[in-house]
Formats: C-alpha cells, structure tokens, sequence
C-alpha cells in the first residue's frame, strides 16, 4: 500500500529552473477519412507546430477562437490525443517515451478541469464517487475514514459543503458543478492543472469566483496552469504569460501586462480591440478592428502566413513565407509577423 | 468584468445550501417515480407481477386451491365445460384440468421470456458495449456478426437450432426443457440489443465525463463498468422491457408448430396447438391459452411504454 500510494519517481535530472512543462514542436492532425476503403484523403491540421515552455508555479493563459487548436493542445498534454509529431515533456521526460505505470503516475501529476461543468461529470454518480474517483484509481487513501476524510477536506478546499457528497450534479448550479470538477483534478495532489475553459461556460459573476478560486488553490498548493480560454480579459487577470493561436499556431507570446498594452500581432491586437471597456466615455470612443472573412479551414490553411488572409497589414512577401514565431523579439515578447502592429 | 478584488466569495454559496445533508434522489428514484405515477402502465406491471407469483406458486395453487394435477388425465371428466365447481374453467380432451395448466402454463412462458432476456441482454449488451467502445476492427468484426443474424429470419434461425438441437460442449440444446429452448431463443434476439447498446454507447464515450475520467488514469474496464455501463442501462432496461411480450410469442409459436416444450408438459403454446383440433367442439380450449398469451404480452408491451417513457433521458431535459 505504501508503495502505492509514493509519488511516482520522475527523471532525477529535472530542477525547478527548467520548464515544467515543454512543449516542442508539436503537431496533432486528424485524418480525414472517405469511401469504402476509409482512405485518409486529407488532414485536419489542429496543432501545427508549436512549441511552448511553462514553468513551475507559472499560469500560462492560451487564448484563441473556436478551432484554432488550443483545447487540443490542451488534450495533448494529457496525452488524450496522440500527437502526430513533435513531443511533450513533463519535468524533462517526454509523455511519449513512458510506458502504462510510468503514464498512470503521471496521471496524478497532472490534471484537467473541463469546459462544460455538465457533460464533465458522470450523470449516474454522486458527486461524492466523482471526486474521489482519483484516490480509488490510484489508491491514496488507507480505509474509509480516510477516505470520507480526504473528500470532506476537497469539497471544503473548493468552498462546497462535505454534506452535499451525497448528492448528484444535477442538483448543483453551474459553478458548484464547476467547483466539483475543480475538486476532482486536486483530488490526485496534481502539481500542473489544464484549465480547458473552465468558466467559459458559467455566467460572468459566477466566472470571477471560479478564477478567483483558482488563484487561491495555485498559491495555497503551489500549482502551475496552462490557462485556456477564448476570453482575453478572463486570461489577463490570471496569467503570467499569454499565448495567442490561430489556425494551429502560436502568433504572439508575451507577459500578460506586455500583451495587453504592446500587442504585436495584428491578430492580438484585433482581439484586444474587441474588450468592452467599462467606461461608457471611453466606450463611445474605442476604435475597433473589425475583421473581415471567416477563420480558413484548418485542413487546407493559407500559403505563408496562416493570418494574410483576414490581416490589415498584408502584403506579398505574407503569402510566401511563413514568419517563425521570433520574426518579433523583444526580450520574452514574441510574435509571428512580418509587419507587426506599432 | 472581472474583479479581482471580490475576495470572499466562497462562503455564500458553501452557506446558503439548506438541507445539504439529505440523501439525494437518484436517476433511478426518479425514474420509479415516473413510473409509479403512470396509472395504467404500473397497473400492468402489477398484473405481471401478479403473474409471475401465481406462476411461481403454481404446486401451492395445484395443492390448494384446484386439487388437480397438470399431467394426470382423468378420462371420466372430459371436454368439461367451464364453470363448474370442480372445473372452474373446464378440461382438456384427457380430462385435465385447464385452469391448473394454465398456471403451470404460465410457469413455462414466463421463465423461458425472462431467462431469454436476461440472457440477451448479456450477450448483446457485452457485444454492443465492446464493439461501441472500442471501435476500429473489433466494431467491424462484431457489428457484421451481428447482421449476419439480423438478416436470416429469425423463425427459420430458431427451427433449425430447434430441430437440429445442437450440442454446446457438454450441454445438449433440447428445446423440450425451458432452459435450453431460452438459450436458443436468446441465441437468435440479441442482435438488435446489441445495435441499440451500441449506438447509445457511441454517443456516452464522447461525453466530456468518460475523457474527465480517462485523463485521471482510469482503465478501460473501470471506464465501461463504473461509467459506461451506468450510462447506457437505461436502454438496456427499456429494450428488454419492450422484447418480453415479442418472447412470450416467439416460444408460444415455438410449442404451437411442436418445436418447443414437449407435451404433456404444460406451456400456453402446446396448449393452444394441442385444441386447435377441437376448435368447433370445445372453443374454450383454444381461447383460454390464446387470451393468456394475448393479456400478457399486451400488459407486458403496456409496461415496456411505460418503462420507456420513466428511463428516457429526453423526457427527463424537457421536465
């Protein structure tokens, strides 16, 4: 039992000073399949190449539109998906090397709180069996008292009552629901959390508890995020860093404060015009960029840059080469332009 | 939109939860609710039930209450007419007595339809469950079994496994005794369980739920038997539900064509097939069995609706 319930042992070599979490060059693509013989006749390019470092106790927010890859990305690291190319590594092993213990080790190490706090959690099962779903996996408890003991200290961790372990989602507001989902990822003592939109889905007060929440529970536990949204303003208040995706790719990297006021890329910078300001004067006057044309279709994306398309600032040179991600470089503020925003 | 400074905020919604202690109504709660309050339909369940007692006290009832033996013929008292003390509901052309064959009748009926379903349920349920979730060739190899038995009429599939009585290791399927002959009906039916199984377990494996639970290190077998399994009972319960009644005539048409039980062991099926000479001389005979078969599998299909109606999930979003 003792030995069950040990960390599992992680490459030695690891230190703090590293990336937790190190992305490289990864890509994910689906196959298309058609006729009888289900031959791949095409790709759909969800995540084509990025590459992306997080450090330990770091909040990395990934924003982006609806397709552009982030959730998958997001999947990646968990190993959900398979990876087409490219590989993760988790405190400087790669996900893809491990074998089926090394990987159920890993499982406690890093967890994911989901979109929807209703198709999240199983229909059948009280909230008390869904969150402590991981300590019966993994055998973290000894007895039922410790068990019942450790649910109690997650449900109070996430401000819902031990009480309510008896009884089902259904009866459960949107947040609380979200509350037990949080309650479930912690469950296994994670030390990196996959946040794939965890308050896309909840009204905005509610929102605000939720990633309130979050940041209580990452410095009470010492926790590092990949922080996905499709929100740059939910994004900003939480993350370190920010990394904007469109069409598979990562355009523009920066400090969160950097982004918001010195956004580069074109696409960034249309995305941040898009925030409402509070301020009904200001509002009036707030210019925005508007762009035209729907996002092109991940299986057959643009020549060169992926963005020309929709961009206010192509030109040719756009369309033959593809501009790497340090095009822009100034100090840990990247972008992929060719003619970035001033 | 967003206001960091909203410290505090967990304790209203931890607080404000009255009652929070009390034992949650489940889905299966609720769904007994919903059928309990469907008048009709729990009135047939009832009546099933009622059914399978008199089914199951069928030597208590014989002993008791109509003093006759099923087999035993007493050739002084037959073609009795219904109505008598002795015979409530008249005897057979070797003198025995309806009412207790039927009972015994029943006996057959019900236990070869339940054993079939359950025995269905399994084999269709596993093959629809490990075709659906794990997909790829298993779900090609299965789901083309499974229209392979789907495409010969099931009529002619369970004659020839009936006349043919085949051997199962040391187990020889003769359809004579009820326990062989549900084999052998259950060996023919489950291919439409397993396609329902299946496509509901198409739909719950891409539920957020199941990857929530993989992405924590669950095995396959504690995703299908703790979540799957759960999630697509309902379907299972409904389909079976609704399969009984087509059971009970698929095994009365079994004994009426001589294929199933053998006489003189009692079902509703020989019963009816051993009157249908005496049709114009003793038409009772020939009614008393068919009116059995006709209530219970029209109670039992009443029921089926009902049950479909409690369980089905769409129901439930529209409440």
């Amino acid at each position: 039992m003792a030995e069950a319930t040990a960390r599992p042992q992680l490459k030695s070599v690891w230190t703090a000073a590293e990336p937790l979490l190190d992305v490289r060059d990864l890509k994910v693509w689906f196959p298309i399949r058609a006729g009888l013989a289900q031959r791949t006749v095409a790709h759909v390019r969800a995540v084509d190449g990025v590459s992306l470092q997080v450090g330990q106790g770091e909040t990395v927010g990934l924003v982006g539109e609806s397709g552009c890859g982030k959730s998958t990305l997001g999947r990646a690291v968990l190993k959900l998906v398979e990876p087409t190319a490219g590989e993760v590594l988790y405190k400087g092993t790669s996900l893809h090397s491990r074998g089926g213990g090394a990987m159920r080790g890993l499982r406690r190490e890093i967890a994911m709180i989901f979109q929807d706090p209703y198709a999240s959690l199983d229909p059948r099962q009280t909230v008390g069996e869904i969150i402590s779903e991981p300590l019966d996996i993994h055998h973290l408890y000894e007895g039922r008292t410790a068990r019942r003991d450790r649910l109690a200290e997650l449900l109070d961790l996430v401000g819902l009552n031990p009480r309510m372990a008896q009884r089902y989602p259904h009866e459960f507001s949107g947040g609380q629901r979200q509350r037990v989902g949080i309650a479930r990822a912690l469950a296994g003592e994670p030390s990196f959390i996959v946040c794939d939109e965890p308050v896309s889905a909840l009204d905005v007060s509610i929102q605000a508890q939720i990633i309130n929440l979050l940041e209580k529970l990452q410095q009470r536990l010492n926790l590092t995020y990949l922080f996905i949204a499709h929100d740059l303003s939910v994004v900003k208040h939480i993350s370190n860093r920010i990394a904007v995706m469109y069409l598979g790719r990562i355009v523009e990297i920066a400090g969160s404060n950097e982004l918001h006021r010195r956004p580069k890329h074109p696409y960034t910078a249309s995305l941040l015009s898009a925030i409402p300001i509070p301020d009904p004067k200001i509002e009036r006057h707030r210019q925005r960029i508007i762009l035209t044309g729907d996002v092109p279709s991940p299986v057959n994306p643009p020549s060169g840059c992926r963005f020309r398309t929709r961009c206010f600032n192509a030109q040719d040179k756009c369309a033959q080469e593809d501009p790497p991600l340090d095009t822009v470089q100034l100090g840990d503020h990247q972008a992929a332009c060719f003619f970035p925003v001033e | 939109m967003l206001d960091p400074t909203a410290g505090a905020i967990e304790a209203p919604v931890a607080q404000s939860i009255g009652r929070a202690g009390r034992r949650a109504r489940g889905y299966w709660a609720e769904s007994w609710e919903r059928l309990y309050s469907d008048r009709i339909g729990f009135a047939c369940g009832l009546l099933i039930l009622l059914f399978g007692v008199l089914a199951l006290a069928a030597p208590l009832l014989s002993a008791v209450v109509t003093h006759h033996d099923p087999v035993r013929q007493n050739l002084a008292n037959t073609f009795a007419l219904p109505g008598q003390f002795t015979f409530p509901l008249g005897s057979d052309e070797l003198g025995r007595d309806t009412l207790t064959r039927l009972i015994y009748g029943a006996r057959v009926s019900l236990l070869v339809a339940y054993l079939t379903v359950i025995l269905a349920l399994i084999i269709g349920g596993s093959v629809g469950m490990l075709a659906g979730y794990f997909g790829g060739w298993l779900d090609t190899v299965l789901m083309r079994v499974v229209d392979m038995v789907l495409s010969i009429p099931s009529i002619y599939l369970l004659i020839l496994l009936t006349a043919l009585a085949p051997r199962i290791g040391p187990v020889s399927l003769n359809p004579g005794n009820p326990y062989s002959l549900a084999v052998i009906i259950a060996l023919v039916s489950w291919g439409s369980l397993a396609r329902l199984v299946r496509a509901d377990v198409l739909s719950v494996k891409e539920r957020d739920f199941m990857l929530a639970t993989r992405s924590l290190g669950a095995s396959n077998w504690r995703l299908m038997s703790r979540h799957l399994l759960p999630n697509v009972l309902a379907v299972m319960v409904v389909a079976a539900s609704l399969q009984v009644g087509a059971i009970i005539v698929t095994e009365a048409a079994l004994d009426f064509i001589g294929l199933g039980i053998t006489p003189p062991t009692a079902s509703w099926g020989n019963m009816l097939s051993n009157s249908q000479v005496y049709f114009y001389h003793s038409l009772w005979l020939v009614i008393l069995p068919g009116l059995a078969i006709f209530v219970t599998v029209l109670a039992m299909n009443v029921f089926g609706n009902t049950v479909r109606d409690a369980f089905d999930p769409r129901l439930r979003e529209m409440r």
